[in-house]
């Protein structure tokens, strides 16, 4: 395609619908920082600068202005100047980490008088920028080893600053760019390792010993070994023994050690079949892999309940192991995050009525916890309503990213949802309690103006990009 | 343009996809499935402080305070709101140890009756001085909140049997009453427990909202759930505290009742049962536990009411009572005299009488308590249709009995009250053989030995009924309520007529007034005032002889109805005549007469304990 189909204008209309999404989200997060400063009629002045609502409502302003600005900007600026942007993000994190301001343990904060800002944020779109323009040009792809590890690299320099800042919460975000780097060809098996060591993992911080993991990962060895067999017997024959040694194992754990002993023999039998046969890989490789998920989760269940502090076990506990934690402690927060969202049941409790959130039961309410007060004030309708908007808003990213020409648009498009879809993830599942709470914001609705500027930029140079769809080719 | 991986996208937007309804599937398992979060989030957000009324106080029938109420507190926290306080100072202001703190802080979280998110009694009975100190630190123990209790203080050390005592709710009457709750007082004994629901007044509740640091920040719902509570209501007993005390000084150092009621309205003037205790002793409070063990362990059984528990064969005194009968069924007229030789001799049947001149009239008969009398007109009822027909005649006795208020509850308000025994045709038929006994097998009734047996309350009531020439009011220890028009219960105002015809009192009477004239119980007199009476001693197989005493006084128009009944006191003219005659003066005249101190002395001293 050629010429635009306004003639002489090489520009296509902004997506209104994004930007509509957008407005709603944030007018929304308004409403609910409104609602939990609320104390009643006599003080409920809507454009107090004072109060939380007060100031988020000037960042909305401010953060729309420049969202305006970024749309007069000429795309090409970002294409230009993708590598600089990146490299001064990259500064700022630096500087923060020798003079930055300390605030609730990480040393994030830059602090510019009239207000302070996290460069974090600013990281987050340098890094979808560099990473398009280093994947952008036509001949860039990710088939090498080089290129894959500089993309990677692209990635891990402004994450591991931000971690040496010790905000944890914000570095594990960028590790949701890989999904930009799958969609640009990273080979999967990269990712389903990835995958398999999160899960041995999470399992490893689930049990207090190795010993139920080792015997299911045994069993499943075995399972495929019997499966891949061509007669029938055997496998009824397995799987009784396999039903028969978790019955055992769960009635009287004091014979795990019989249990596991006689799940081994089994598999080193079937083994030896196998290994006379022709097809040794699978063998093979079964037993790579028994072995190393055996050692791996033994060695991340020591670390974890030995080394690890107790105070730092309780972050991941909490999400993974809630009953061994005080509930007063560690657990606060989730326990009552999670009975403020509860308490809203479907229909909620009705905007400035919720209670709790009110009542300062849940800490850090308006900026990680907002998500609560939707759940209690608008119930599940609420709930449904914002988790629905968020992924209309994914999708539609997904969407303009791949109705790009421009593969360098499609690379920043792919970042933005990305990062958004870590955020969602992350930040409502911790308020549910089925992710760990990390403390990032809910994009557009917790309060915090860095935060939404951040976002807001994000979202407006995806538009302008887009808006130029027409006229690009790189 | 090349793009190999275009299919790739499907991949992620199916992780988008698939990860939004996890979400989402999490939304409806917290919000729409899983409703203890609701319940524990309003428990905890919104608290329920119970706002105890302050029961009703208990005055004499001249409104003097007999039992008021005293501040005590109980020291309540919710565990999920108990926050960095200092442990140290919390115990030392409290007086508990650390070890106690942590107990008390985590009772069995597994049982039902406590959670985390609830507020439990954390510790109870604390009293005013100790909450006074406490007080002024609460704020800084989040979590902690106080509720004001009230429990029963004594001005005087009397009527511990008759006022009862409060308790702490158990199961029972959890189940029984849905008013309660776990932790509420309630009436055990007495006047507490009869009065209970007119005592306890209203508990009201207030919703308050509290903040995460358990602070109270406002009403729920601008407090239209809050209730108010209802103080309960002052009751007037009948008692007379001055005659109360009087009776219980008399009985010092004695086994023993005194029951004294006003005949015209069947109100308890005074219910003495000793020996007795300090009623102060079993008020709510620190150390009620052990005061109570020492007292359910001693011997002379302090926590038993005698004076509607003890069952005793009336012996004498039950003799007006036969009269009354025998001259209603017809089977004796006043003037018939009847010789006794000695006692009452029935082929050889024998039951002795003491020397007495011949009574020529059923009121000789009572004045002298002639035995051989009361056998014959008791042998006349139950032969009324004949010797063989004794069952006839017994029922008819029996049903006047009945009529007296005799074997079956009185229907008082002192609660556990005991029916006392009344034999009948069918008792005779299982202990003998249907038809196979006759009148002399059971004439010892007559003179009210043998199976009958009756409380101190119901003689005392027999007086009443005496006094009031052929009816009674059920017993009852209430008056009035103070600065309340509700009535007392309608079955207090009832009377219960007896199936004598008031003309046959008169002789009988008169017979019990030459008791104290002229008969068993001149030492019973009191200058000015006519009293009839009618002594007793009651055949102990244990032991000595009990004493026993009815008696009414004035004659005409008589004010106080009393029974008197001294365990191993020996003849009825020995203790109970005195002490009767002593409590009616001074209930009548308010002091003892001079002329009669020596009696009021050698009452008081008198020991049957030792």
């Amino acid at each position: 395609m050629t010429t635009s189909r306004r003639g002489e204008s090489n520009t296509a209309d902004v997506d209104w619908m994004t930007i509509s999404i957008y407005l709603g989200l944030v007018l929304t997060g308004w409403l609910m920082i409104y609602a939990v400063g609320y104390r009643g009629e006599e003080n409920s002045s809507l454009f107090d600068m004072g109060t939380r609502h007060g100031s988020q409502l000037v960042w909305i302003g401010v953060s729309i202005t420049v969202g305006f600005v970024i749309m007069l900007i000429d795309g090409k600026m970002f294409r230009t100047f993708g590598y600089p942007i990146y490299i001064i993000a990259c500064l700022f994190l630096l500087y923060v980490l020798v003079a930055g301001r300390v605030i609730a343990g990480s040393q994030s904060w830059f602090d510019l008088g009239f207000f302070r800002f996290q460069p974090s944020e600013v990281a987050k779109f340098a890094t979808c920028l560099a990473l398009a323009t280093f994947l952008g040009p036509y001949n860039a792809n990710l088939q090498t080893f080089r290129n894959r590890a500089i993309a990677i690299g692209i990635i891990l320099l402004p994450m591991g600053l931000i971690l040496l800042q010790g905000d944890a919460g914000s570095a594990l975000v960028f590790s949701s760019l890989l999904i930009v780097l799958y969609r640009e060809g990273m080979p999967p098996p990269l990712y389903i390792l990835m995958f398999t060591m999160i899960i041995l993992t999470v399992m490893a911080l689930m049990f207090d010993s190795t010993f139920p993991i080792i015997l299911g990962l045994t069993l499943v060895a075995s399972g495929i070994l019997v499966n891949a067999l061509r007669t029938n017997r055997p496998k009824i024959i397995f799987f009784s023994f396999a039903v028969a040694a978790l019955a055992v194992y769960n009635i009287y754990p004091e014979y795990e050690l019989y249990v596991l002993g006689t799940t081994g023999l089994v598999f080193l039998i079937l083994l030896i079949q196998k290994l006379r046969s022709k097809r040794r890989q699978l063998a093979i490789l079964l037993t790579v892999g028994l072995v190393f998920g055996s050692g791996y989760t033994t060695v991340v269940n020591y670390a974890f309940y030995k080394v690890l502090k107790p105070h730092q076990q309780d972050r991941i506990l909490v999400w993974l192991r809630p009953s061994k934690v005080d509930p007063l402690g560690a657990l606060y927060n989730v326990t009552w995050s999670k009975r403020a969202i509860g308490s809203g049941g479907l229909t909620g409790k009705g905007f400035l009525d919720g209670n709790i959130t009110k009542l300062n039961y849940v800490p850090e309410q308006v900026t990680d916890f907002i998500f609560c007060t939707v759940g209690e004030e608008q119930g599940f309708v609420g709930a449904f309503a914002i988790i629905m908007l968020f992924l209309l808003l994914l999708l539609r990213v997904l969407f303009i990213a791949e109705r790009q020409r421009s593969k360098f648009t499609r690379i920043y498009a792919y970042g933005v949802a990305s990062i958004l879809f870590f955020h969602l993830l992350v930040n409502v599942g911790m308020t549910m309690g089925i992710m760990p709470v990390i403390g990032i914001p809910l994009p557009f609705i917790s309060y915090g103006g860095s935060s939404l500027m951040a976002f807001t930029v994000l979202v407006a140079v995806l538009l302008r990009l887009d808006s130029d769809r027409l006229s690009v080719f790189r | 343009m090349q793009d190999q991986f275009q299919g790739r996208k499907y991949v992620i937007q199916g992780l988008f996809i698939v990860t939004t309804a996890i979400l989402l599937l999490k939304a409806v398992q917290l919000q729409l499935i899983d409703t203890s979060l609701r319940e524990q989030a309003s428990a905890n957000v919104i608290q329920k402080i119970n706002k105890y009324p302050s029961r009703g106080l208990v005055y004499d029938r001249n409104e003097k305070l007999m039992v008021n109420n005293k501040a005590i507190y109980d020291l309540m926290v919710t565990y999920d709101q108990v926050k960095d306080i200092d442990t140290t100072k919390f115990c030392q202001l409290l007086g508990i140890s650390r070890e106690v703190f942590i107990k008390k802080l985590n009772p069995n979280f597994a049982s039902r009756r406590y959670s985390k998110s609830k507020p439990f009694v954390f510790l109870k009975k604390i009293s005013s001085e100790t909450y006074a100190r406490f007080q002024e630190s609460l704020y800084e123990f989040p979590g902690f909140f106080v509720e004001l209790r009230n429990v029963r203080g004594y001005a005087f050390n009397t009527g511990s049997h008759v006022l009862g005592y409060i308790g702490e709710v158990n199961e029972k009457h959890l189940k029984k009453d849905p008013y309660y709750q776990s932790g509420d007082y309630i009436g055990i004994s007495g006047v507490e427990f009869a009065y209970e629901e007119y005592l306890r007044g209203v508990r009201g509740v207030d919703y308050v909202l509290r903040d995460n640091l358990g602070r109270i920040v406002g009403s729920y719902e601008k407090g239209e759930r809050d209730t108010a509570s209802v103080s309960g209501k002052d009751l007037i007993s009948s008692l007379d505290l001055d005659l109360q005390m009087y009776g219980e000084e008399l009985l010092q150092n004695k086994r023993g009742g005194i029951v004294a009621i006003e005949p015209s309205s069947g109100e308890i003037l005074a219910m003495v049962s000793m020996p007795s205790y300090d009623p102060n002793l079993l008020t709510i409070g620190r150390g009620r536990g052990d005061a109570y063990t020492t007292l359910a362990r001693d011997s002379l059984k302090p926590l038993f009411n005698r004076a509607i528990g003890a069952q005793y064969p009336p012996g004498s005194i039950f003799k007006p009572v036969m009269a009354l009968v025998a001259l209603q069924e017809g089977v004796t007229e006043v003037n018939r005299p009847i010789s006794c030789r000695g006692g009452y001799i029935y082929k050889t049947l024998r039951i002795g009488c003491h020397g007495h001149p011949t009574a020529m009239n059923v009121s000789q008969a009572i004045q002298h308590s002639c035995n051989a009398y009361f056998c014959q007109i008791f042998r006349d009822v139950v032969d009324k249709n004949g010797f063989s027909r004794a069952s006839q005649g017994l029922d008819v006795w029996t049903d006047h009995l009945y009529h007296f208020g005799l074997g079956k509850r009185l229907g008082s308000d002192v609660p556990n009250e005991l029916t006392g025994n009344v034999p009948t045709s069918e008792d005779y038929d299982k202990m003998h053989r249907k038809g196979a006994w006759t009148s002399p097998y059971i004439v010892s009734l007559g003179i009210g030995q043998g199976e009958l047996l009756i409380t101190p309350l119901q003689m005392a009531n027999i007086s009443a009924t005496i006094a009031n020439k052929g009816y009674y009011y059920s017993p009852h220890l209430v008056k009035s309520f103070k600065n309340d028009t509700t009535q007392i219960p309608l079955k207090y105002r009832t009377k219960h007529f007896t199936k004598i015809d008031t003309s046959h009192f008169r002789p009988v009477i008169d017979g019990m007034e030459d008791v104290v004239l002229a008969g068993t119980a001149r030492i019973a007199q009191i200058p000015g005032i006519k009293v009839c009476g009618k002594t007793g001693t009651a055949e102990n197989p244990h032991g000595a002889d009990h004493s026993v005493f009815i008696a009414f006084a004035p004659k005409d128009n008589p004010k106080i109805a009393i029974a008197v009944f001294v365990e191993n006191g020996g003849y009825g003219s020995r203790y109970a005549g005195p002490i009767s005659s002593l409590m009616i003066e001074k209930y009548l005249n308010g002091e003892i007469s001079d002329a009669r101190k020596y009696l009021e002395e050698r009452m008081k001293n008198a020991n049957l304990n030792k």
